[in-house]
């Protein structure tokens, strides 16, 4: 009995944690959750213009959660984030923004059990410094009407060189990683045992402030070349509060 | 070896310094030769001299040196007084020893007369409780790894030298001592190899598993220092172990790896001799980076002439080893040397190693010694560094694999480094007049490159100074390069209080290094260097100073311990000081790409470097009651305060360096007996640790870092049983490693740690040329339980089975050595953090499972020749 009760004295020294916890989970996007499967999706923009979008997608190559918000302009800068990043999906997913349904990553999202604070959807077809890469992005395709005037537009995006440089910066102010991340988008989501995380990205709101009356030739087009491109990338990259992405979590996932 | 002893002798007080010095004897009598091969006599049968009852009212005490005189059937056909200070001590002495018996000194195979001389020491009878003779102690001190309590007066290293004499007259065998440092308690382990030296070893680090609670792991290759854990402690590799070699110091000051790193396979493990492993900072004499406790190597070669070992086996490897002894001199002077070359059980694990050391011990006066050791040791090695678990869950790298490779990393350069390692030094040990002196010097210069990438891809971000690019690779590359010299020293002093002997020591220690340390990282394209991120030139000096009681209340009761001070100094150019960004630099002069940067804010201009100086003392009292033997059983309890000097890239300008200091506590017990002709040495130990600023290792730095404090309880529990033709050591330790502020456990050490080591040797009953051969089997087993991982995860476990067996014929030996002999795939290492090694379409960002694949199975064979040895 006595030898019992020292065996027992020891397990218990073996016993304990270090805190925390790993966890894989799915990850799925989806568009806004009042557009209607297999319908254009219509709304109208700031400018007063109609839009019935007929097509839209998004090709996403990751998405992370990290534990700590920016907290300064130049933290908010950086590519990486300084704090530790609780969750990761590394597989890419193009995902059709007309449609509420969930639609899964291929790969479950690895991660731990420490909550995140913000997270960041990566816009890459390639490594996320590979300036080479020329996957198509954003694909658009609709019809826009204001004032009897109706325009058809369309556009591919894609996430090459550095678009944002200016002369004066720093040479290292605008990696291409700057073009390709949205983030810090707002998630503070604790990761659970059931259900999964869902991304939401309402393609309305990449066309606030456009004017599908300037768009020439009805074609928005790579690397900002006027206004309206400069707009649709700005609203693109949007990871404010409002904007186009928004993180939950699903129990029924 | 003390076999046997009378009973009727159990009242009696007699010390047993004669039969520690015949049993030390015996442990290389079978190796050490005259220079007409003569194996001295080994005692098999001793009897203790009665203390006279009537000097029982002065209770005096007494030393008699007694001639005996062996016969070739190995009884005392004579002996007489050749040194006394009292007739009846004298007569006690002689009656006990013409009853001793011995296995007779042979000269080439036979039996010969033979002369020894014998200390006795009397002491007066304890009245209560009886301290019944402790044959076993001493056997343990000769012969056995885990060395119970050891009273200063009763175990000396022996220095045995033998006499020329007439062909057919009596050998005499002279015994000159070192005194080997008495006992801090129950986890205090002199570790005789002896038998066990047949247990495989990859170096001389593995001798440390005869000691409870330690756990090897290398994540860094061949040439990189161990990792070792002890006791719950992640001492990294030895920054929280003292370790030394013959008293030389291991331990680096000014490591950028980490100070204190503690490169152990300059060694020769044929060369080691025992190991001196004090679990904890109980003695005076641990310095710097005692925190989890000290090892000590000694060095002696019980092999005389010269032997020739040569082995062969999996993936390549090869290894020469040459060691020779002069057969007119004593163990300790020696000549080794190694070159050893491996492919490795995998990608970029290859290794080329070659070590040389020479010992000479002289006499120096009367009954001194002094002994100049060199050590010469380069390497060059790989490593293959760590590997994803979800890589290799996910079939994308295989289990020994390496990143390093086009279809990762296309890294042009692959981890490891090169390693270096010289040394001399001088130590004598004499007494002069009444006053016992040790004094030491030594001259260490050390090389080291490690080339180490945890991370992948992960820590080059982009810098708005930085001109535009993608993620060069984290491949650190960390140069040392050290001179140190140093010396230490002790005298010691003895007067008789209340009947009891007790003695003081007074000792010092000083050491300086001179320090050259940098890291940069390298791109994985090319091997160039794109960043400076430390260049350090560092003056450390340490003066240590202590004094080191033995208070004797009773013959079974004694105070052992003082304080130690050290001061540490510290003098560091930091040619690379200004590294921030800068955002207020000069836009005209814009220090782009520049890592050291000659600005401050506003573009005033400034010089890259910085010079540090600080100092500090550390006070660290120490203290150990030991109290019995009582029915073979000694308690003990100790005391100690332990630190580990700052890093030098932490100093601050007169900013007293805060030292990791730690404060252990620990109880224990240590039973030593002979049971027929089983020498038996059990320890049990609870012990508690408290560190108040611990250190650990940050992968993104590739370096240790100071963390937060810490606290270990645990048990321990060892036993070492020895027999004609067996040599069993088995430890077993449980460790509780908590934080102190959150209560959550120690990432990575170890709980559970059992380690089990076994040799059984035999002639056999037949003979070959009118030789018999002997053959020996010895098994290592080891087990680690799960460690706890950060993220709540706990690694696997670990458990190997290695194995050797030798057939000796007159000067061949012949060996067969299988490592992890069932061939279980096991972690060596098993880590949680951050890495991208390009193995994922987008980096991968969270902590995930990381590991170090232990080797699979190995087969070696070896071939030894032995020349001119007996």
């Amino acid at each position: 009995m006595r030898a019992v009760a020292v065996a027992c004295a020891l397990m218990a020294l073996s016993c304990g944690s270090t805190g925390g916890d790993t966890i894989d989970f799915p990850l799925a996007a989806a568009g806004p959750a009042d557009a209607v499967a297999g319908r254009p999706l219509e709304f109208s923009n700031d400018k007063g213009w109609h839009v019935v979008l007929s097509k839209a997608t998004l090709h996403i190559g990751g998405v992370y959660l990290n534990e700590s918000r920016p907290i300064s302009g130049g933290q908010a800068l950086e590519c990486f984030l300084e704090g530790t990043y609780v969750a990761q999906q590394t597989s890419a997913l193009t995902v059709d923004l007309l449609t509420p349904a969930l639609q899964r990553f291929p790969a479950l999202m690895h991660g731990t059990t420490t909550p995140a604070q913000v997270g960041q959807v990566w816009l890459t077809g390639a490594r996320i410094d590979d300036t080479k890469d020329r996957t198509r992005i954003l694909v658009i395709e609709g019809v826009a009407d204001r004032a009897g005037v109706s325009k058809k537009f369309l556009g591919a995006l894609r996430m090459g060189a550095n678009q944002q440089l200016k002369k004066g910066d720093l040479p290292g102010a605008f990696p291409p990683c700057k073009d390709r991340i949205v983030a810090p988008v707002d998630a503070e989501i604790t990761v659970r045992p059931v259900g999964g995380l869902v991304l939401r990205i309402d393609p309305r709101k990449f066309f606030g402030g456009v004017d599908f009356g300037a768009l020439p030739n009805g074609t928005f087009s790579d690397g900002s070349k006027n206004t309206q491109d400069t707009l649709l990338s700005t609203n693109l990259h949007a990871a404010q509060k409002g904007g186009p992405y928004v993180f939950e979590w699903a129990d029924d996932l | 070896m003390c076999h046997e002893s009378e009973p009727g002798a159990t009242r009696s007080i007699a010390k047993w310094a004669a039969c520690a010095l015949f049993l030390l004897q015996a442990g290389v009598a079978s190796a050490q030769a005259t220079p007409s091969a003569v194996t001295p006599p080994v005692v098999v049968r001793h009897v203790d001299p009665i203390y006279p009852a009537n000097e029982l009212a002065s209770s005096k005490h007494g030393d008699v040196n007694v001639l005996m005189t062996i016969d070739t059937e190995g009884h005392v056909s004579s002996a007489e007084v050749a040194a006394s200070t009292d007739p009846d001590l004298d007569a006690s002495a002689l009656e006990a020893a013409r009853q001793w018996q011995f296995t007779p000194a042979m000269r080439d195979g036979v039996a010969i007369p033979s002369r020894i001389r014998v200390p006795f020491h009397f002491a007066p009878p304890a009245p209560d409780p009886v301290v019944e003779p402790a044959a076993s102690d001493l056997a343990v001190a000769g012969n056995t790894a885990h060395e119970p309590p050891r009273d200063p007066e009763e175990v000396h290293e022996a220095l045995h030298e033998t006499k020329a004499s007439e062909p057919l007259g009596p050998e005499e065998v002279l015994v000159r001592g070192r005194r080997a440092p008495v006992s801090r308690g129950a986890s205090d382990f002199d570790i005789r190899v002896g038998q066990l030296a047949i247990i495989p070893k990859a170096n001389a680090s593995d001798f440390l598993k005869l000691a409870p609670g330690i756990m090897l792991s290398n994540e860094g290759g061949e040439g990189h220092a161990e990792q070792v854990f002890l006791r719950g402690f992640d001492a990294r590799e030895g920054q929280d172990i003292e370790f030394s070699v013959g008293g030389v110091p291991i331990n680096e000051s000014g490591n950028l790896h980490g100070n204190g790193y503690a490169d152990t396979h300059f060694i020769i493990p044929e060369l080691v001799e025992s190991l001196r492993v004090v679990e904890g900072p109980f003695d005076p004499r641990q310095g710097n980076y005692a925190v989890a406790g000290s090892a000590n190597y000694e060095l002696g070669l019980d092999k005389r002439g010269l032997t020739a070992k040569g082995t062969y086996g999996s993936w390549g490897t090869k290894r020469l080893v040459l060691t020779w002894g002069p057969e007119e001199t004593t163990r300790h002077t020696f000549a080794g040397v190694e070159a050893f070359e491996t492919d490795g059980f995998g990608r970029n694990r290859d290794a080329t190693r070659a070590s040389a050391m020479a010992q000479y011990e002289g006499k120096l006066g009367g009954a001194g010694s002094y002994r100049i050791l060199a050590t010469a040791y380069a390497a060059q090695y790989h490593s293959a560094g760590v590997i994803r678990a979800d890589d290799y869950k996910n079939g994308r790298i295989g289990f020994y694999d390496s990143y390093a490779q086009p279809a990762f990393t296309n890294e042009k350069i692959a981890g490891g480094g090169n390693s270096s390692r010289f040394s001399l030094s001088w130590d004598m040990d004499a007494k002069y007049g009444a006053v016992p002196l040790t004094n030491q010097i030594y001259l260490i210069k050390r090389g080291l490159r490690s080339l180490e990438n945890f991370t992948g891809f992960l820590e080059d971000t982009q810098d708005p100074l930085q001109s535009i690019h993608a993620q060069r690779g984290d491949m650190s590359d960390l140069s040392v390069d050290e001179w140190t010299i140093g010396s230490r020293g002790s005298s010691r002093f003895e007067a008789t209080v209340f009947t009891q002997k007790q003695t003081l020591e007074f000792g010092y220690f000083a050491r300086l290094d001179l320090v050259k340390a940098s890291q940069q990282r390298l791109q994985a394209s090319d091997g160039v260097p794109y960043k400076t991120e430390a260049d350090l030139d560092s003056t450390l000096t340490d003066i240590g100073l202590y004094a080191d009681a033995n208070i004797q209340f009773q013959p079974w009761l004694h105070l052992r311990g003082g304080p130690r001070i050290d001061v540490f100094s510290f003098d560091i150019n930091n040619k690379c000081a200004a590294k921030y960004k800068g955002e207020h630099l000069n836009p005209n002069n814009l220090p782009i790409d520049a890592s050291c940067l000659t600005q401050q804010d506003q573009g005033r201009p400034r010089e890259a470097n910085q010079r540090l100086t600080t100092s500090s003392v550390a006070l660290m009292p120490r203290a150990s009651l030991i109290v019995g033997p009582f029915a073979n059983v000694t308690f003990s309890a100790s005391y100690g305060q332990g630190v580990r000097s700052l890093d030098p890239i932490a100093i601050t300008q007169d900013i007293k360096t805060p030292f990791a200091r730690i404060h252990a506590y620990e109880g224990g017990a240590s039973y030593a007996h002979d049971i027929r002709d089983v020498s038996i040495v059990a320890r049990t130990v609870a012990f508690q640790t408290y560190v108040d600023r611990d250190i650990m290792f940050d992968e993104k730095q590739g370096r240790n870092v100071v963390g937060v404090g810490t606290t270990r309880t645990g048990w321990l529990g060892s036993i070492r049983a020895i027999g004609s033709f067996f040599d069993e050591s088995i430890n077993l330790t449980f460790v509780r490693s908590t934080y102190n502020d959150s209560n959550l456990l120690v990432a990575y050490v170890p709980d559970v740690v059992l380690r089990s080591d076994t040799a059984f040797f035999k002639e056999l009953p037949w003979s070959v040329a009118g030789r018999r051969p002997r053959v020996a089997l010895g098994t290592g087993i080891t087990y680690v339980g799960p460690r706890a991982l950060p993220l709540g995860q706990r690694s696997q476990n670990i458990v190997t089975v290695d194995a050797q067996t030798t057939l000796t014929w007159w000067h061949y030996e012949i060996g067969l050595t299988a490592t992890n002999i069932f061939n279980r795939q096991y972690r060596l290492g098993e880590y949680n953090f951050a890495s991208d090694f390009h193995s994922q379409p987008q980096p991968t960002l969270v902590p995930e499972r990381h590991f170090t694949a232990g080797a699979p199975r190995g087969i070696f064979a070896t071939l030894a020749i032995n020349l001119g040895g007996s």
